[in-house]
């Protein structure tokens, strides 16, 4: 018997040498979606140079006094680097994002530099809203998809329906009515510690549910619609004809399936809590990138809310690849 | 070429699904006509105060006075004209250039596959910063400015929604047959497939015109669409926001009409989708 095993290794390891190539096809696959999204995020960094050079006004302009004579405004834009060709220009921000340089603000600040502190408080707040909002919409959408057509399940989808097109600064706006100011619970502002960030999560709680909200809407109808296409699938129906528990048949046979669709709704939501931040943080003074482009909108200056979605491209650019590597994952090569 | 489904078996059920449509579209088509006609509704002027600063509701001012003491009323009245206005022509615009667009992708694939990467490309700008990006770069473009923006960055999502609509219907019998015949492109897009779309294509604008209701009053809030003493919803709730323990009607009344706007209009948008497109959820 051990002869013949030793004999047969060798020629098992030649002839169907199975497991090395699965590895190497998912890594092989994993790299291909990785440079296609590379590829997008710098074609997203071309047409926001192509918009900021295209569009009329620069940023020594937009920050130019009155009674400014021409030479002062080519001093600055000099200054700015605003009078290099270009070709050059275009390729030190195409190359910059990797390196941490994210271009010079209209005040001759370096972008990077105002965005160091700021944008971790950003990530977080929209951190903690994706997850909630993960967390809500999936409980909200099987509780809703556990009895179909039932009135919890129409009052579930209505409501979502309701408050998925409420821009942000209104479900913010009715939050610190109701709970900073005549229930006294929460503060409606945001104070900050020495180094920067909030000095409380209590802080956090009404920013996030104003971020949250709209996203847990749409992203219910998402998860509810998901499982309802799943439901029909015939090894559905197999398993409720063998008698399988509800709650099994959601967790083992329906939400699998779904989460291909779930993870893509999520991963879109990503960018609208993103750009729902900065409305929200202007509300509750949170310490964010918020403040940063409420100073930038004063100033008109260009070159910083460049930089802004230049990192933001890049956020949701490592989200996406996280959807689309569960996407993979969940449909187990199937695709 | 217009395909008639309805029998006369189907003709009352119909003629109810019809009426239920109906009866959820009425509240945004009520509260769009009020926000328009709002302005000569309004019993004072928008920019001369009447009241003290933030004064309390009473006596000629009943949701009282703002910042400056001016009638929470009348710019209440006054402020919705123009969010709706620009909103409608944000929706009718990204409509019509996706129908056209998305017409010829579904008949032309390589110009689908271009479509389909820009579309691709515009999902890591959140709108919000794309209209921060457009109005920051262009200081004098104004409404121009928001409208560009909002169009620019609606208008691959919705071609996405109207080529995935145009497939069947470009690859049916009739047009493969009118293409053989020698028709031109635009013959084709205009007389054959999008007549075939009319629901696909109403459904669109209602969610092309909640997409912009939520960009433009998100804009102005901002401080990047309607500038100061205009009288704009958005724009009354970041001004009067500090003034919000003394008349919390300056803040409460604005993001209430913009509130029943986005939902009502969500609801009417909602109601206009086609059934078996329900589940077709396309993105903000």
């Amino acid at each position: 018997m051990a002869g013949s095993l030793t004999r047969d290794e060798p020629a098992e390891g030649t002839v169907v040498p199975r497991p090395v190539p699965a590895v190497i096809r998912t890594v092989w696959y994993a790299a291909g979606v990785l440079a296609r999204r590379i590829l997008l995020l710098a074609g997203l960094l071309a047409a926001v140079f192509a918009a900021v050079e295209l569009l009329p006004g620069d940023a020594a302009d937009a920050t130019s006094e009155r009674g400014e004579s021409a030479a002062d405004l080519a001093r600055r834009r000099h200054l700015l680097g605003l009078d290099r060709p270009v070709a050059e220009r275009f390729w030190d921000w195409m190359t910059g994002l990797p390196t941490g340089d994210l271009g010079t603000s209209a005040r001759g600040e370096p972008v990077a530099d105002l965005l160091a502190h700021p944008f971790p408080n950003t990530l977080l707040l929209g951190g903690l809203a994706l997850l909630l909002t993960l967390v809500a919409s999936v409980a909200l959408g099987c509780w809703a998809a556990a009895k179909p057509g039932s009135p919890l399940d129409r009052a579930v989808s209505a409501s979502a329906t309701g408050i998925l097109a409420l821009p942000e600064f209104v479900v913010a706006v009715a939050l610190v009515l109701v709970f900073a100011l005549w229930a006294d619970w929460l503060p409606a502002v945001t104070l900050t510690d020495a180094d920067g960030s909030p000095a409380s999560w209590r802080m956090l709680v009404l920013p996030v549910l104003a971020l949250a909200v709209p996203q847990i809407g749409w992203n219910t109808r998402i998860v509810r619609a998901a499982l309802a296409d799943e439901a029909t699938a015939a090894h559905i129906e197999t398993a409720v004809l063998d008698g399988l528990p509800r709650r099994r048949i959601l967790t083992h046979h329906l939400l699998p399936g779904a989460l291909p669709t779930i993870a893509a709704g999520i991963a879109t939501s990503t960018g609208m809590l993103l750009g729902g931040a900065v409305v929200v943080e202007t509300i509750f003074n949170y310490p964010g990138i918020g403040s940063v482009l409420a100073g930038a909108v004063a100033d008109r200056d260009s070159p910083v809310i460049a930089g802004v979605v230049a990192v933001t491209g890049a956020v949701i650019t490592g989200v996406l690849l996280l959807a689309d590597l569960v996407r993979a994952w969940a449909s187990g090569g199937r695709t | 070429m217009t395909a008639t489904t309805a029998d006369a078996k189907t003709a009352p059920a119909s003629r109810r699904t019809r009426r239920r449509t109906a009866l959820r579209v009425l509240p945004a088509v009520l509260l769009t006509a009020l926000a328009l006609a709002g302005p000569w509704l309004a019993p004072h002027a928008i920019d001369a105060p009447v009241t003290a600063p933030y004064a309390e509701p009473g006596g000629d001012a009943p949701l009282g006075g703002d910042q400056l003491g001016r009638d929470v009323l009348s710019r209440l009245l006054a402020g919705g004209r123009e969010l709706v206005v620009t909103s409608l022509l944000v929706a009718v615009l990204v409509t019509a250039v996706a129908a056209v667009l998305g017409a010829v992708s579904a008949l032309r694939p390589a110009i689908g596959r271009i479509v389909e990467r820009t579309a691709d490309v515009l999902m890591l700008l959140p709108a919000v910063l794309g209209i921060l990006l457009v109005t920051l770069s262009w200081p004098d473009g104004g409404r121009l400015a928001v409208v560009t923006a909002s169009v620019v960055l609606g208008v691959p999502y919705a071609v996405r929604l109207v080529a995935g609509a145009a497939a069947p219907v470009a690859a049916s019998g009739y047009v493969e047959a009118a293409a053989v015949g020698g028709e031109r492109l635009g013959y084709l897009v205009v007389r054959e497939v999008l007549p075939n779309l009319r629901a696909t294509l109403l459904a669109l604008f209602g969610l092309r015109f909640v997409a912009a209701v939520y960009l433009v009053a998100t804009a102005g809030f901002l401080q990047v669409g309607p500038q100061p003493p205009a009288a704009d919803w958005a724009l009354m709730i970041r001004e009067n926001s500090a003034g919000i323990v003394l008349n919390p009607w300056a803040v409460l009344a604005p993001s209430i009409a913009i509130g029943l706007l986005a939902m009502s209009v969500n609801l009417a948008a909602a109601a206009l989708v086609p059934a078996t497109g329900r589940k077709a959820v396309p993105a903000l």
